[in-house]
């Protein structure tokens, strides 16, 4: 086994410990796991951004290798760039296969300034005097995800959910009992489900008589929605917990040179160390076990 | 009596960190000692099997990875299983990825199950497009016009030059599409932009946390049945018979569960307790 595999295993233990061991209590392993965490989420979504998004989808269309012309202006700027960082910037564009089209002032795919110049718009929120430009760029994003989430929603969530609580009861072949398949008291569950939970968030009306009733039933409908809700996210957790003894498991073996078993000992001497000569001040530990 | 009623106010009392050794005591010793407690397939799993299996031969599916090894324990069995039970039907498998790490624990299923189990060819059996950012976008994109989207594979081989993206153009050249998804973007934007406006079946396997999110388009009938968490996992291993992760985790998630239960009525208990002893003094 290589000993980048053998020390990958040694950081995932240590990490994993350093996270488990908050719930003992805030300590320095936590303070380390959480810290590196934070850092190195930062740096890989910075990189994969870059090299998924901007570089072969904004750069890769405005300066496509296939349609390169080291005199055009156009490419100057782009080798430019590539004089600073040239695996980001390769000499004479990008190939990514892409098409080329509306060629104009020797500039292909000329429509991609546009979400090139909306991107540097949000850049320049870091400059207060011009910090407005932001807006447009944000204007374009929220607009265009409000247009695209709409359809989605009406014709899914709300046309397609109808048609699903309904088409049921027109249907001979659906047996009236079942708890485990379609059926027409499941039909009847979902619908009685769906109106009194509607009804519980209609605030138009106080909520007495009849319809104080009904919402009343709806809060039945959502607390039971809410316990299942919660058992899934319990047995969620269970599974990663799960995954997470299954590797550690896998670590304690020689070939990885019992990672798990050295390093969960070290931290339990390094810990107890720290609880015995703190054993007259405690308040933390309490503090974190409340 | 009393010395009952006692217990359980002690146990309501103790410091969290004594339940969170015993949780961890009873997931720890079942992995370690399989127990093998019976796994039957409900309902919604055995849609999805059905659905694959009523396929016909040389389908084009579509598998897309929404999921990064935050979640492996409860996805990366389905993808595993999914995998298997396509490729033992001679489906063709194309591969797309939502999420960046996606693309990582799609290269590392298809390794194993197309190259290892089945020896499948890459470009003629099965192909990784890979991960291309933009959520929503990308569905739509793959909806409307595939090529335009991905104009390389994941190994930067231009489209044109895979074998078996020939007559591959939009999603409705896909027989059926299967998500594993662990979030957003995943299921829900699939099922709200590919499947309802183009009529394409689809299935999904999801974690845990989603199941609640997701279960209404099955009911409703958009989806083809769902694999809900490390169970639905486990209930398909079963299904196609080959055992997995999934499987040997089961044991400890189930006992896991009776211990929590046990917690949660022991706690409420204590609470009844104290509060009928508040009110009396």
């Amino acid at each position: 086994m290589s000993t980048t595999i053998i020390l990958g295993a040694w950081i995932a233990v240590f990490l994993t410990f350093g996270i488990f061991s908050y719930l003992y209590k805030d300590n320095p392993f936590y303070k380390t796991a959480e810290h590196l965490f934070v850092g190195i989420s930062a740096g890989y979504w910075t990189s994969l951004f870059f090299w998924t998004q901007i570089q072969p989808n904004l750069f890769g269309r405005l300066w496509p290798s296939s349609n390169y012309s080291s005199d055009s202006f156009w490419y100057m700027i782009y080798n430019g760039l590539g004089f600073f960082y040239s695996p980001g910037f390769p000499n004479g564009g990008v190939d990514k296969g892409h098409e080329i089209h509306n060629v104009v002032l020797g500039i292909p795919n000329i429509h991609y300034l546009i979400p090139f110049a909306l991107g540097i718009m949000m850049l320049l929120s870091l400059i207060p005097k011009i910090s407005w430009f932001a807006r447009w760029g944000i204007a374009y994003t929220v607009g265009m995800a409000a247009g695209l989430r709409a359809y989605g929603f009406l014709n899914s969530n709300v046309i397609g959910q109808i048609k699903g609580t309904a088409a049921s009861f027109s249907d001979p072949n659906l047996p009236f009992w079942s708890l485990t398949s379609p059926s027409i008291f499941n039909s009847i569950v979902i619908l009685v489900g769906t109106i009194t939970g509607l009804l519980y968030f209609y605030f138009s009306k106080e909520h007495k008589g009849i319809l104080g009733k009904i919402s009343k039933v709806g809060i039945y409908f959502l607390m039971i929605s809410f316990g299942a809700s919660f058992g899934f996210a319990v047995m969620g957790r269970i599974s990663l917990l799960i995954g997470r003894f299954v590797d550690l498991i896998k670590y304690s073996g020689s070939e990885y040179y019992n990672a798990t078993l050295w390093i969960l000992v070290a931290m339990i001497i390094i810990l107890g160390y720290d609880a015995f000569k703190n054993r007259g001040n405690n308040s933390s530990v309490s503090k974190d076990a409340a | 009596m009393n010395g009952l009623t006692e217990l359980i106010l002690k146990i309501g009392k103790v410091d969290r960190r004594w339940i969170f050794i015993v949780l961890a005591i009873v997931v720890f010793i079942p992995i370690l000692v399989p127990i093998g407690m019976p796994i039957r397939a409900t309902v919604t799993t055995k849609v999805v099997y059905d659905t694959i299996e009523n396929l016909p031969p040389n389908s084009n599916v579509l598998v897309s990875i929404e999921y990064s090894p935050s979640t492996k324990p409860e996805n990366h069995p389905m993808a595993i299983s999914i995998l298997r039970h396509l490729f033992k039907n001679d489906h063709k498998v194309f591969v797309t990825c939502l999420w960046p790490d996606g693309q990582f624990m799609a290269q590392d299923a298809l390794k194993q199950v197309a190259k290892e189990e089945f020896g499948k060819i890459y470009g003629e059996d099965y192909v990784l497009l890979g991960f291309r950012p933009g959520g929503e976008a990308v569905i739509k994109g793959i909806v409307s016009n595939i090529r335009k989207l991905y104009t390389v594979d994941v190994n930067q081989t231009k489209i044109d030059e895979i074998p078996m993206m020939e007559g591959i153009y939009k999603f409705s050249d896909f027989a059926f599409l299967f998500t594993v998804s662990a979030g957003f973007p995943g299921t829900v934007e699939w099922v709200q932009y590919a499947s309802d406006p183009t009529g394409v079946p689809m299935s999904s396997g999801v974690t845990s946390i989603q199941v609640n999110e997701v279960m209404p388009y099955v009911q409703a009938g958009q989806m083809k049945g769902l694999l809900a968490g490390m169970p639905g996992a486990a209930e398909y291993e079963a299904l196609i018979g080959q055992k997995g992760s999934a499987t040997s985790g089961m044991d400890a998630q189930s006992i896991a569960h009776l211990v929590i239960v046990l917690f949660i009525i022991l706690g409420n208990a204590a609470f009844f307790i104290e509060r009928q002893r508040s009110r009396k003094y």
